[in-house]
């Protein structure tokens, strides 16, 4: 009897010990994914985001975020917590200790950077269709913020509206406007040219501006997907 | 590892990262080359490739201006040695002069070179060559701006007497 005692005692302290390795585990994993991963994807979406390569030279071009990106930047920050990719009051607390919320800061600041720049990467640099793209992104993004939204839906929405102005900048306007297009390409675009009196001039850039475009913009949408499943996590500890 | 551990070191790396990205977009390199160009002056152990502005002297010696200054480029792709810039200054001056006329455009080039070369020098710089006749930074860019200004004295017949420095 005292034996059969015995080793269930020795099992549960086995468990219990299992237990709390998993949970350590766990937790380490989660301050890695929070102050690692996240920041890194982000600042590396901020890097990215600015970057193209020039069509003659191949030499970089570093494009600093226009202020209208800034602006676009703390709207969808305003729609990620209005959605519930941010808990706010979680996030950043009195009753938080301080590195916590430091570190929370932090990951909001090259949110906000990487936002930026991810808009930065999709909008045309100068010109009518710069100012045409910024406002159609100020036009839907105001328009969310009076509409109901969970995480979810926010990040299918991102997707489209970001996958969209991709496809636009670097698919479409290269292809109406680069030289290495047939007749009937190049008389489309001189037409856009001449109707729009020239205001829809866009610079091109190497190939490679789109694919780094294209990754940055992915690592964007991981970096939101990570945040809101580490958020989930968060929510059901609480 | 703690997690707390984890906190403050993902801090600080991440923080260094985002120094880099804004190095990176204040310095604007066009290459990597000029990524690790511009990283060794920030990290400080940038130097001057020895042969290549050799070689530049020697072409600068037998007044082949243009190849020089391109060794000499090479030999500094930071533009970060005040020595190399105050011999590119020199040879922008030496290869401006005219007996009748001032080359406008190399000297204004020669200018920004030397001001480079000025701003770079810890103190004032001093080149002890003997093959030239100005041996600071500061009688070079007097030289070079007293060439770019345009005065009465340009049409004095006795122009064509003076020396090249």
């Amino acid at each position: 009897m005292s034996e059969e005692l015995e080793k269930i005692s020795d099992d549960l302290t086995i468990t219990k010990r299992q237990e709390a390795v998993a949970v350590d585990n766990r937790s380490r994993n989660q301050a890695l994914l929070s102050y690692w991963a996240l920041p890194s994807i982000f600042l590396t979406v901020a890097l990215l985001g600015g970057l193209r390569v020039g069509a003659d030279d191949r030499a970089f071009i570093f494009f600093p975020p226009p202020l209208i990106t800034l602006v676009l930047a703390v709207l969808l920050i305003l729609l990620f917590v209005r959605g519930g990719l941010i808990e706010l009051q979680l996030w950043i607390a009195a009753s938080e200790p301080p590195l916590r919320n430091v570190s929370h800061i932090w990951v909001l600041l090259t949110l906000f950077f990487a936002s930026a720049q991810a808009f930065n990467s999709v909008l045309p640099e100068r010109g009518l269709l710069h100012w045409l793209f910024s406002f159609f992104f100020l036009w839907t993004l105001w328009n969310n913020q009076f509409s109901s939204f969970d995480a979810r839906r926010l990040l299918r929405s991102l997707v489209v509206l970001f996958g969209t102005a991709f496809v636009l900048k670097h698919l479409l306007l290269p292809s109406l406007y680069g030289s290495s297009g047939g007749w009937l390409q190049r008389l489309a675009g001189v037409l856009a040219q001449g109707v729009s009196l020239g205001t829809l001039d866009a610079p091109m850039f190497a190939p490679a501006t789109g694919y780094i475009s294209f990754f940055a913009l992915g690592l964007y949408i991981a970096g939101l997907l990570v945040m809101s499943f580490n958020e989930q996590i968060a929510n059901s500890k609480q | 590892m703690r997690p707390k551990v984890i906190q403050i070191l993902g801090l600080v790396v991440t923080a260094v990262y985002a120094l880099a990205i804004v190095w990176l977009y204040a310095t604007e390199p066009r290459s990597f080359r000029e990524v690790a160009t511009g990283a060794q002056v920030a990290a400080g152990t940038y130097q001057v490739d020895q042969k290549k502005f050799d070689a530049a002297l020697e072409l600068f010696r037998r007044e082949q201006f243009r190849a020089a200054r391109d060794q000499w480029q090479s030999a500094d792709p930071a533009q970060g040695d005040p020595t190399t810039q105050f011999y590119i200054a020199y040879s922008f001056y030496r290869e401006g002069w005219g007996r009748v006329y001032y080359d406008q455009d190399l000297f204004k080039r020669g200018l920004e070179a030397v001001n480079r070369a000025i701003a770079l020098a810890p103190e004032p710089l001093n080149v002890p060559d003997e093959n030239l006749q100005l041996h600071t930074a500061a009688e070079l860019k007097t030289e070079l701006e007293q060439g770019t200004e345009r005065t009465w004295g340009d049409v004095n017949p006795l122009k064509v007497m003076r020396q090249r420095k």
